[in-house]
């Protein structure tokens, strides 16, 4: 093989839960070190790359900083893949987007709210071009996994469209709706092997929602099922508020 | 055709008979109130009175999952894997489950013949059991009574206190070797009422569905399906599926796998290029129900849907395909008695 690619792993905001060293890689670890070069990683080392051939960044954008430094990732990589929910679709952080931002900067820092500009959380591809997801919170390993081998390889990822219904029924998992439980499945991508089902939990959205999704169709589906209108939506926007706002407003 | 007596509580000495001869898969409570199929292991726990398993046997000809192939990046070799028999007895089977093994058969056998079911289906004996319709059944509308013996090698029909067995094929007789059972002297009782119907005589299969490409109840039902894909999952003769190669982290070698996949998803529709042939849920809709009702049924003359009721049964958007035909059915007579 040719030169080692090098990486980059950057954080913006979120808990730091996807970066790498946070996973339970052990066993992988050597594996995936023996393909790349790490060349920056806040969390594990000092100092600054010029230029790296893939940038994997965590974490959604939440300030005018955030702006600044994502472009400049951009800029100096040739890949760039998303990592987690926050990262992907803004997570849970864009909860917030749900209210007014005067409230929530009076809420997070009280009478020192003006020190701390802050933005809606957005996506990275809101702002930069993202060539690949891995979803997930925290993120799923085995889609890590997955995109990590295809890009040393220099294969194209594939990205799930389908729900997570199809891997629970891959399972054949009783479906936790006759269990009582209202579950996000039906309109929720796939790629995490149905994980919150198969331990009998619902799902509740962290790898963002299917391409095209019906979601008045869900909104439908969780009411038949017990919910108030505004339940639904609220169950549905905590993972992926932004895409949410946009059809429910 | 000799009728035997089994009472209930003798159906776990039948299992274990049977288990000394091959091995054993029958119905298994599992979660909280669901069935599937798996291996005896202690045939006590073998059910026979359930509504209806989560998958059909279909599970064991055509796996959910499966490896077709691994390969070796380092020395560029490959190996196909074998596929075993299934070599087993299926102790407990709906009529319209198998059914719906007797379609895939066709569906896996014509044009190109798919090796690794042929395969899976070599060896398999199928022991049935008649069931009470439930609100999902329908497939007294298709063509399939709950007492149709049709292709087992031994039936059990439900009596109050027991089960009439009866061996059907040199096979089934075999199996029954050496279990002392009572002659049965008294009839067959009635069979359960269904709940559902499809109001479609099934000569005038073609004629409805011919009219019905246009008809409004796609739109309709694309309202309110979210496309998730379960009623393709749980449909015992779907049979489509998608094939990845996925390589390890080593990055020295991999495989290639197949898993079932469905006509409702949009990424079964997406092809090379980002194209989907099939871009609105309405369209789907209507693919998945003209599979079931027209495309193969032109062919064979028969529906290709079994009544199971698991397709309505899993859609948690309440969409039911007795419904959709119902609908068309209607809106067929209706044309075809107003006058031009
Ligand atoms: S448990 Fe959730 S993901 Fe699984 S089949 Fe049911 S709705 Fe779909
Ligand atoms: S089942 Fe849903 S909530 Fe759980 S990991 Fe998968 S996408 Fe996330
Ligand atoms: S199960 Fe229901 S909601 Fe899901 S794709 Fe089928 S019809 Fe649509
Ligand atoms: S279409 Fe629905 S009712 Fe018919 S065989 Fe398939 S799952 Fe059963």
């Amino acid at each position: 093989m040719a030169d080692k690619p090098r990486v980059a792993i950057f954080d913006f905001t979120g808990c730091e839960g996807c970066e790498l060293n946070q996973l339970n890689f052990e066993d992988q670890l050597l594996d995936i070190l023996a393909h790349v070069d790490i060349v920056e990683w806040r969390e594990a080392m000092d100092g600054h790359a010029d230029e790296y051939d893939i940038a994997f960044v965590e974490g959604s954008l939440s300030t005018p900083d955030c702006i600044q430094r994502i472009h400049e990732v951009r800029r100096k990589a040739k890949v760039l893949v998303a990592l987690g929910a926050c990262a992907v679709q803004g997570g849970v952080n864009a909860v917030k987007n749900t209210h007014p931002i005067d409230e929530v900067r009076e809420e997070v820092y009280g009478q020192d709210k003006y020190l701390f500009p802050t933005l809606p959380a957005l996506p990275l591809s809101s702002v930069v071009k993202v060539d690949y997801n891995v979803r997930g919170c925290p993120m799923t390993q085995i889609e890590f996994l997955k995109v990590f081998t295809s890009l040393v390889m220099g294969k194209e990822p594939v990205e799930p469209e389908h729900s997570v219904c199809v891997e629970c029924k891959l399972k054949e998992n009783e479906c936790v709706f006759e269990r009582g439980m209202i579950c996000l499945g039906p309109v929720i991508r796939a790629g995490c092997d149905a994980q919150c089902p198969s331990v009998g939990q619902y799902c509740t959205g962290c790898r963002g929602l299917v391409p095209e999704p019906n979601l008045e169709g869900m909104e439908e589906i969780l009411v038949s099922h017990g919910l108030s209108v505004d339940e639904a939506w609220k169950r549905l926007e905590l993972y992926n508020a932004n895409e949410v706002e946009g059809v429910r407003s | 055709m000799v009728q035997l007596f089994l009472e209930s509580d003798r159906v776990a000495e039948l299992v274990a008979h049977l288990m000394k001869q091959k091995s054993v898969f029958a119905p298994h409570a599992k979660g909280r109130k669901s069935f599937a199929f798996e291996e005896v292991k202690d045939p006590s726990a073998a059910v026979l009175d359930y509504p209806r398993v989560m998958h059909s046997i279909r599970k064991f000809f055509f796996p959910p999952q499966e490896t077709l192939m691994t390969f070796d990046l380092k020395e560029n070799t490959c190996s196909v894997a074998e596929t075993p028999a299934a070599d087993a007895i299926f102790f407990g089977v709906h009529s319209y489950d198998l059914g719906a093994v007797h379609r895939l058969d066709y569906n896996f056998s014509e044009g190109n013949p798919e090796k690794n079911y042929i395969a899976r289906r070599q060896g398999a004996v199928f022991v049935g059991v008649s069931y009470k319709p439930d609100e999902f059944h329908f497939s007294g509308s298709v063509g399939i009574d709950p007492y149709d013996t049709a292709g087992f090698d031994i039936f059990l029909t439900k009596l109050l206190d027991g089960y009439i067995v009866e061996a059907l094929t040199p096979v089934g007789e075999g199996l029954l070797d050496g279990i002392e059972l009572p002659a049965h002297e008294a009839g067959k009782p009635a069979r359960g009422h269904f709940q559902q119907h499809i109001y479609l005589p099934q000569a005038k299969l073609g004629q409805v569905m011919d009219g019905s490409y246009q008809n409004e109840v796609w739109d309709d039902t694309a309202k309110k399906c979210v496309g998730c894909g379960t009623c393709n999952l749980v449909c015992p003769t779907c049979y489509c599926f998608t094939v990845e190669d996925e390589v390890n982290v080593q990055v020295t070698g991999g495989s290639r796998d197949r898993r079932w996949d469905g006509c409702m998803l949009r990424d079964f529709s997406a092809v090379a290029g980002g194209e989907v042939f099939r871009e609105t849920l309405a369209e789907r809709q209507r693919h998945r129900v003209f599979r079931k009702f027209k495309y193969i049924s032109d062919e064979t003359g028969q529906p290709w849907c079994v009544g199971c009721g698991r397709c309505t049964a899993c859609c948690t958007a309440g969409i039911s395909i007795v419904n959709i035909i119902n609908r068309l059915v209607g809106d067929y007579e209706k044309v075809a008695v107003t006058p031009i």
